[in-house]
């Protein structure tokens, strides 16, 4: 438990010092703070345009930081073997994959916040108050960060950085569209209709964790909904790290 | 203690360590040598539970390297040590020091002392990045010594150091010694192994073609003139059975 925290916590402070991400979450900042603009040009419809644009703009953020802190994070570890300093330790495979999965969760839950905080200052600035409701897309952004900073990691004790970023937005992406490819395959071939079956059982289902659309049209926001969604989050994410603790257990640094 | 038996490992089928057998007794400097690609390293990765053996067993004090808890009388220091370079070398010391039950309670001062120890407390609060190479070779072997091991293995610690830097490292190696610890060391630079070991084993090819006194091996000749008859005599008699 103890090597745990140690761990999560030097991974946590090794994340937030890097310099790409300061100039990545600069941009962020400024990208939400320009849909004042957009919201200005828009004719009337300011707030709509701010909330939908500034929720959509730090999902793909936030997306962008995590696929770009967790796809080294296990094979630079390898690569500069790092790993030899804490593996001849009494430190176990189970205890360092858990520990590099807090540490960064922890710091890109924090810069989803930091990235929150300006959202929610801009729409009070627009005029439309405390935005409660996108508490809850926030909150749902969080969880997804944690699936699928799991999923990268798993990635990233399989393959190089760059390739577990690909994986990581091929993930990504159809994660977000398996009801749509269902929908696409019902009328085409069998073969069609079962890879996309299996994409589906496979594949985390990250469209449980978007709710920005029903927020910006003022849809009520479930919270049973939300809790549901983090434990699916939970259980995909603990049975991936499993995945990659056996992964690097069995490896010969 | 440390024993090994019979141990074995190839990589994608070739022997790299074949069938070694070896005992380092508490308390002694042994000094691990052997030409370029010999095995050296791969052993060293063995002892401390980094590689599986194919085969054989290894021992420390009656412990295999595999049981995690018993890394805690451990110390290692891998050959060219890569680090955190956004950590300082005081909060990587730190980090290392808390995975150990032993020593998660140092103070600050504590881990001060032993980047004092070896030369580098004035970079204490720097950037990793910063350092030069025998600056991390010097945080390597305090990362190593963080939890007071009994066992130390380290993997060609002077390596990359100026003269000073090796008569220091030298120095706490012999410290190390007076305070009842067991060293085990992989090394190419023989005037040094000769002052400080007191056994040494010699591998070639992933066999052990030496274990012992190194005065005796030397008989009075230098340790590297003895060496290198050592392993053109190996390397001839190999000739010959192709
Ligand atoms: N992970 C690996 N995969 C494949 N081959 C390896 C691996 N690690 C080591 N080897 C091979 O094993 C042999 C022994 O390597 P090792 O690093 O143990 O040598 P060494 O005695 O430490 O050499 P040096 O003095 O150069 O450090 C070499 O031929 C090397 O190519
Ligand atoms: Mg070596």
């Amino acid at each position: 438990m103890k090597n745990i925290f140690v761990i999560a916590k030097n991974t946590f402070r090794a994340a937030i010092r890097d310099r790409i991400l300061h100039g990545i979450l600069v941009f962020a900042l400024l990208f939400i703070l320009f849909t004042v603009f957009l919201g200005s040009i828009s004719l009337g419809e300011d707030l709509v345009v701010i909330r939908s644009i500034g929720l959509a703009g730090m999902y793909l953020f936030g997306m962008i930081i995590t696929i770009f802190l967790a796809s080294s994070l296990i094979s630079l570890e390898i690569e500069r073997r790092t790993l030899y300093l804490i593996l001849s330790k009494p430190v176990s495979t189970l205890e360092l994959v858990l520990g590099k999965f807090f540490g960064l969760f922890a710091a890109i839950a924090l810069i989803t916040l930091c990235m929150a905080a300006v959202y929610l200052g801009v729409v009070a600035y627009a005029g439309g108050g405390f935005d409660a409701p996108s508490l809850g897309a926030i909150v749902l952004q969080i969880f997804e960060a944690g699936l699928f900073v799991a999923m990268v990691m798993l990635f990233s004790s399989l393959a190089t950085p760059f390739a577990a970023a690909i994986y990581g937005i091929l993930v990504l992406y159809i994660g977000h569209s398996l009801s749509v490819l269902l929908q696409y395959v019902q009328h085409r071939s069998i073969a069609l209709k079962a890879v996309a079956k299996a994409l589906y059982y496979i594949v985390p289902n990250l469209e449980k964790f978007n709710i920005r659309n029903a927020i910006v049209h003022h849809m009520p926001v479930d919270v049973g909904m939300i809790l549901l969604a983090g434990l699916y989050a939970l259980l995909y994410a603990a049975v991936l790290l499993y995945l990659a603790k056996q992964l690097l257990a069995k490896k010969d640094l | 203690m440390i024993e090994i038996r019979n141990v074995r490992k190839s990589y994608e089928g070739n022997p790299v360590v074949d069938d070694l057998s070896l005992t380092v007794k508490t308390g002694s400097v042994f000094g691990f040598l052997g030409p370029n690609g010999a095995g050296k390293t791969t052993t060293i990765k063995m002892l401390v539970g980094l590689v599986r053996a194919d085969g054989g067993t290894i021992k420390i004090d009656g412990h295999e390297p595999h049981d995690t808890p018993s890394r805690e009388q451990i110390g290692f220091m891998p050959e060219d040590p890569y680090f955190y370079d956004r950590l300082t070398g005081m909060e990587f010391l730190m980090f290392c020091g808390q995975l150990f039950k032993k020593s998660y309670r140092k103070t600050e001062n504590e881990y001060g002392e032993i980047l004092k120890l070896v030369g580098i407390y004035d970079a204490a609060n720097h950037a990793i990045a910063t350092y030069s190479k025998g600056m991390k070779q010097r945080l390597g072997f305090a990362q190593a010594i963080v939890n007071d091991p009994a066992h130390v293995f380290l993997d060609e610690p002077l390596d990359g150091l100026d003269p000073i830097g090796r008569r220091e490292i030298k120095g706490i190696i012999k410290k190390l010694h007076g305070d009842g610890k067991t060293i085990f060391f992989n090394s190419h630079v023989l005037g040094d192994v000769e002052e400080i070991c007191h056994e040494i084993g010699i591998i070639h090819r992933g066999k052990l073609v030496y274990a012992g006194d190194v005065k005796q091996f030397c008989n009075g000749r230098t340790l590297e003139e003895q060496f290198v008859t050592a392993i053109e005599q190996e390397r001839n008699s190999s000739m010959l059975t192709l």
